[in-house]
């Protein structure tokens, strides 16, 4: 049963909206190595390179919500990596409480998804893009949190 | 907010154009708010195209810059460059869209790939609107530098930078200069003697004016950045006056404790008074603290009393010695892979399976043995020798990936050496395949086989043990497909080399990063092997990967040059991305100054409010995501540009 | 059991001798059961001031206002305000004092023990009392409010109307006070903390955003909760494009780029995002006093929404807001033990 309704969702051609926020040290570095590599991920997540996860405001998660992401992925350098030290840990303490805000409120759990991938990375961060879009478009486009405009 | 945007779409031969539409991403972003030029261009980073970009921002009195094309570490530099000398137009206001790495190589399906396009070259447009005009900050620099580790790396390094008139501060952790090289007996591929090549460079270093050697010290500490650091470092009591000891022994002649002794690893003892070898540097004993009775309160003070030369003072105490430098080359080398990782070799377990080094020590003439190659069990002389290659290395599943780069080498010149000492000897190498890249090198190893009839067998051993006084060497020849038993008198292990402890922990205080295998990590592979990714801190040697000789000290002379070309200016320029207040929503409460991972914010007087020091900040933007109250912004990343930013990505 | 003439008599002493510009406290309210703050500023005024358990506003409220009103005025008067405040109050002045909003020798802290019963809930209570109505309220042991109404006193059990943050309070008694009234009674204990938040977690997703759904479509952006909550002190909010501030020294160019996170509108989508803003910007700062739920007119369970990431801060990162104006505060520290696997 989940199966056939699995495809249905599909069939519809639904393509989720993605904002993926990058740190440019280490994951927007494997963004370019999945690049230089020629990996194949989807299109959907539009990539927004930031300096550190560390400066990665909750508002900006929230807000992309607000303007219609089906989904929004932080990606920073791994614990003990971070370019600029420790920025990585700050944003893991305030990811963390981010996310369990959102679900508590009840948004889909797998909206919204933090990760980390190194400049070596680049079959991780393709990976990753895989099982995001993946993930997002079982679940269905987000209407919970987007604001309707004329 | 700015009104004259100019986009330019590369389509990077058909590197983007192929995936991409860039002519009507050209097209649509000219429809843009303040777009008035948008135009597309076959290779916007030759000089037609830099010249298309210099005259379009030119006429059309831009006042933002948006270039489509690759990413912004290949180009950036290039683009920002046309911009301002080209352009006329503050730097800081040209912005890169990367569609080529984040776009149209990882995509194939056209009209998605330039939605996708579309978006990010939109999202760019709309920070680059948000852009300031900045300039560069310059920033004095302190025209000192700090060598961490004292091997023929560190050595050369301080050499060459002594040389080219700059103070340097070499700190050792142990107690002489020379590291792994001068324990090494000869060196391939021409067999000229390491101390003998070696050890005039440790006088010169002890010698140089512009040196100053800290032994058995230690870099607890580095803050600052580039030009400016400091620097904290710890030096161990040593209880030796070097400036009077006379290298007498006298002292190591009472000394009731012995120890192993490291130079030999292991071979020979010392005591726990001792020079490591006679052409230490500096040239002076030692006591070991932790081999020796007592100190506090002394317990045996022997050694004090033979001294004539009253050079030993048992009330010496650590020093803490702060230094201010400008730049940093880390040159901490490495250790032997760790013997207990590799039971089946039987190392550890027979005293006449031997590793490398100590087989360097047994051919030295300054070694335990005189230069004779004796088993250490029964200082008989070998008559069967089996080498094993790859001994850690090239083993993914249990050992380590990676080559060790230098085994090849220098097994080739054990074998060599051995049949030197024991012509009548037989030489046994067990390898995967021959890596002898390097001038010299290829010939090196085929004389020794041909000439020394060394017998090379492709192949992994599988188990060492030991029979009735023999060390039974079972491998296979995977050439003749024959499974292989010898009767070794001595085996010798060619084991990986690994990062060293001194590598990992300077990669801890100098907060500088390093790779999966724990070398420290290069800001790129090819175009910048010298450099860190942290500013004004530079390696060199085998701390950054496995190397010989040659290449270490090219490295770092290299890593001397770079420093050279870094502290020769009398400004470095710091980039003004820099965190800003706005003081109208400031409200002190300290949240960035706890947040800030360089120390770069306090309160400030009088209204205690945040302020930002801006040779500090890196911009890294921790300070405006703690804050919640949108007071503090990076120039050039603020959180309206990241908000339009957002917006441009999901068309809204 | 606490001496109201004690508290009376310090505060008279406190103004007749003018170490302090004002005393906050609580008088009897003219409009209904709950006392009404006070600010006074005469001696003679402190023979009105009550505490009973009807005293349930958060007083550091006013040392917030305070702060604006002297700034306001350009008062020059540097003299320190009292503040009579209960267990959780003082948590908030903590959070005050741990950010800098006014050094601790402004502040004059008269600690006042709520006993072993906590503050009423009025809606509870009126509950309770049906077609009665409630007149004072007054401790009565250790566990029972002394209930006036027009029929006469009667005995309640504290646990059946007291305020539901009282019921789940973790540290009842003042952590910080110059003077404290009234006997210390540390834990009241009678429900687990966040006992509320772990039941609403237990619902399935869809339930929740039912629940929380039709909660934000109620609200009316009046921005009640934002007056009250004492850590709201931000001439600015963020979320609000319609209170920007423009100082004396706000450049063009920073007005330019003010940020318009969300909607004016009372939409369910921006109030959510205003709710959510809120939440996370208490995250660790939050003492729960539960005014914003108190004062909300369309009875949103604000206080379930923000005690959400309190649980997160005191259970996963051992973080307690307001137990020490020294520490740094949640979102600006880490450790390195902190949740990692919920990172890809």
């Amino acid at each position: 049963m989940a199966k056939v309704e699995q495809t249905a969702k599909d069939e519809t051609g639904f393509e989720p909206k993605i904002v993926a926020f990058l740190c440019k040290w280490c994951s927007s570095a494997g963004s370019d190595l999945a690049g230089v590599s020629r990996l194949q991920y989807p299109s959907n997540a539009v990539p927004i390179t930031i300096m550190c996860s560390g400066s990665m405001s909750p508002m900006f998660v929230l807000s992309a919500f607000n303007k219609g992401a089906d989904g929004v992925l932080v990606s920073g350098c791994h614990p003990g990596d971070c370019h600029y030290l420790k920025g990585n840990f700050y944003a893991r303490r305030k990811i963390y409480l981010v996310q369990k805000l959102l679900q508590f409120i009840g948004l889909e759990n797998d909206r919204f998804r933090m990760s980390w991938v190194s400049a070596a990375e680049g079959a991780k961060f393709a990976q990753v893009m895989h099982d995001f879009v993946a993930d997002i478009k079982k679940i269905g486009p987000q209407t919970r949190l987007k604001a309707k405009r004329p | 907010m700015t009104k004259r945007t100019g986009v330019f779409v590369c389509h990077c031969g058909n590197n983007i154009a192929a995936t991409v539409d860039v002519v009507r991403v050209a097209e649509e972003l000219g429809r843009e708010e303040g777009v008035v030029y948008s135009k597309d261009y076959v290779y916007m980073c030759s000089d037609p195209g830099q010249s298309t970009m210099a005259k379009a921002i030119k006429e059309n009195k831009l006042d933002g810059v948006v270039v489509s094309c690759c990413s912004p570490t290949l180009h950036e530099k290039t683009f920002r460059d046309v911009t301002e000398e080209g352009g006329g137009l503050n730097s800081f206001r040209c912005e890169i869209a990367n569609i080529r790495e984040q776009c149209a190589w990882v995509h194939s399906d056209k009209p998605k790939a330039t939605e996708k396009a579309l978006k990010i070259t939109k999202a760019a447009v709309k920070r680059v609107q948000h852009n300031q005009s900045l300039t560069p900050i310059g920033v004095p620099v302190t025209r000192k530098v700090l060598v961490i580790g004292g091997g023929i790396a560190g050595i050369q390094a301080s050499l060459d930078l002594a040389n080219a008139g700059f103070e340097v501060i070499l700190v050792e952790k142990n107690p002489t200069v020379g590291g792994h090289m001068i324990q090494l007996s000869e060196t391939f591929p021409t067999l000229d003697c390491s101390q003998c090549i070696l050890s005039p460079k440790m006088v010169e270093i002890s010698k140089h004016k512009n040196i100053k050697l800290l032994t058995q010290a230690e870099v607890k500490e580095i803050s600052g950045f580039v030009g400016n650091f400091k620097a904290k470092i710890h030096q161990k009591a040593v209880y030796v006056d070097p400036e009077t000891c006379k290298i007498c022994d006298d002292c190591a002649k009472v000394c009731p404790t012995v120890v192993s002794n490291e130079y030999d690893v292991g071979l020979t003892s010392r005591r726990a008074i001792f020079i490591p070898f006679a052409q230490a540097i500096p040239a002076t004993y030692t006591l070991d603290e932790s081999a020796c009775l007592g100190l506090n309160p002394v317990v045996c003070g022997k050694c004090a009393e033979v001294c004539e030369a009253g050079a030993i003072n048992y009330d010496m105490r650590p020093k803490v010695i702060t230094e201010d430098i400008g730049a940093i080359i880390v040159a901490t080398g490495f250790d032997l892979y760790g013997k207990e990782n590799l039971g089946e070799y039987g190392m550890g377990k027979y005293s006449d399976v031997l590793d490398g080094l100590q087989f360097e020590r047994l051919c030295s003439a300054s070694g335990p043995t005189g230069g004779h190659v004796l088993r250490p069990s029964d200082h008989k002389e070998p008559k069967n020798v089996v080498f094993i290659q790859c001994a850690g290395s090239r083993d993914p599943e249990t050992h380590c990936a990676y080559c060790s780069k230098i085994c090849c080498m220098y097994t080739a010149k054990h074998a060599t050496l051995y049949k030197h000492h024991v012509p009548d000897g037989q030489a046994y190498v067990f390898y995967i395949d021959i890596r002898s890249g390097g001038k010299g090198y290829e010939e090196f190893v085929q004389r020794s086989m041909e000439r020394d009839e060394v017998m090379y067998l492709r192949g992994r051993v599988s188990k060492v043990y030991e029979k009735s006084g023999k060390m039974i060497v079972l491998g296979v020849d995977t050439i003749s497909g024959k499974n292989v038993e010898i009767e070794a008198d001595m085996v010798v292990l060619a084991l990986a080399m690994q990062p060293s402890q001194g590598t990992a922990d300077a990669a801890k205080t100098l907060k500088i990063g390093r790779d999966k295998d724990g070398f420290l990590a290069e800001a790129h592979p090819k175009l910048r092997p010298v450099e860190s990714v942290t500013g004004g801190i530079f390696l060199a040697g085998a701390a950054q990967a496995p190397k010989d000789i040659p290449e270490t000290v090219c490295q770092a002379s290299a890593a001397a040059s770079k420093v050279i070309q870094l502290l020769s200016k009398d400004e470095l320029m710091h980039s003004p991305t820099v965190a800003k207040v706005r003081l109208s929503h400031c409200t002190g409460c300290e949240m960035c100054v706890q947040a800030c991972p360089y120390g770069a914010i306090d309160l400030g007087a009088p209204s205690n409010k945040a302020r930002v020091n801006d040779v500090l900040c890196e911009g890294c933007g921790t300070c405006q995501a703690v804050c919640l109250r949108a007071a503090i912004d990076v120039k050039n990343v603020a959180q309206v540009q990241i908000h339009d930013m957002i917006n441009a990505c999901l068309g809204v | 059991m606490i001496d109201v003439a004690q508290l009376k008599a310090h505060a008279k002493g406190l103004l007749e001798k003018g170490t302090v510009r004002t005393v906050f406290g609580y008088r009897k309210s003219t409009a209904g059961l709950l006392a009404e703050p006070a600010g006074i500023t005469e001696a003679a005024q402190a023979d009105d001031l009550i505490f009973d358990p009807s005293c349930v506003q958060n007083l550091a409220l006013y040392l917030v206002n305070d702060k604006k009103h002297q700034a306001e005025k350009r008062s020059d008067d540097k003299r320190p305000v009292a503040v009579v405040a209960k267990g959780c109050d003082s948590r908030a002045i903590t959070v005050l004092l741990q950010e800098n909003h006014f050094p601790r020798e402004s502040v004059h802290v008269i600690g006042v023990s709520c006993e072993g019963t906590g503050v009423v809930d009025a809606s509870k209570l009126a509950r309770k009392l049906g077609n009665k109505k409630a007149l004072a309220v007054a401790f009565d042991g250790a566990d029972a409010f002394a209930v006036t109404t027009n029929e006469g006193t009667q005995s309640i059990a504290a646990a059946e109307v007291m305020a539901e943050r009282c019921l789940e309070c973790r540290s009842a008694h003042p952590t910080l006070s110059d003077v404290v009234f009234g006997e210390a009674k540390a834990e009241r204990g009678l429900h687990t903390p966040f006992q509320a938040v772990k039941a609403k977690i237990k619902e399935s997703e869809g339930d929740r955003w039912a629940y929380w759904s039709r909660q934000f479509d109620r609200c009316l952006r009046c921005y009640a909760c934002r007056s009250v909550c004492p850590m709201c002190y931000c001439d600015e909010c963020v979320v609000d494009s319609i209170n920007f501030v423009i100082a004396p020294d706000t450049t063009a160019e920073e007005k330019a780029e003010r940020i318009k996170w969300i909607e004016r509108s009372p939409a369910k989508s921006e109030s959510a995002m205003y709710h959510m803003v809120r939440a996370i910007h208490l995250a660790g700062r939050c003492i729960d006093c539960a005014e914003c739920e108190r004062v909300c007119p369309v009875n949103i369970p604000l206080r379930l929404l923000n005690t959400r990431l309190e649980m997160e801060a005191f259970e996963t990162f051992q973080y307690s807001p307001g137990s020490d104006p020294e520490l740094p505060t949640l979102t600006s520290s880490f450790r390195d033990t902190d949740p990692n696997s919920f990172i890809r």
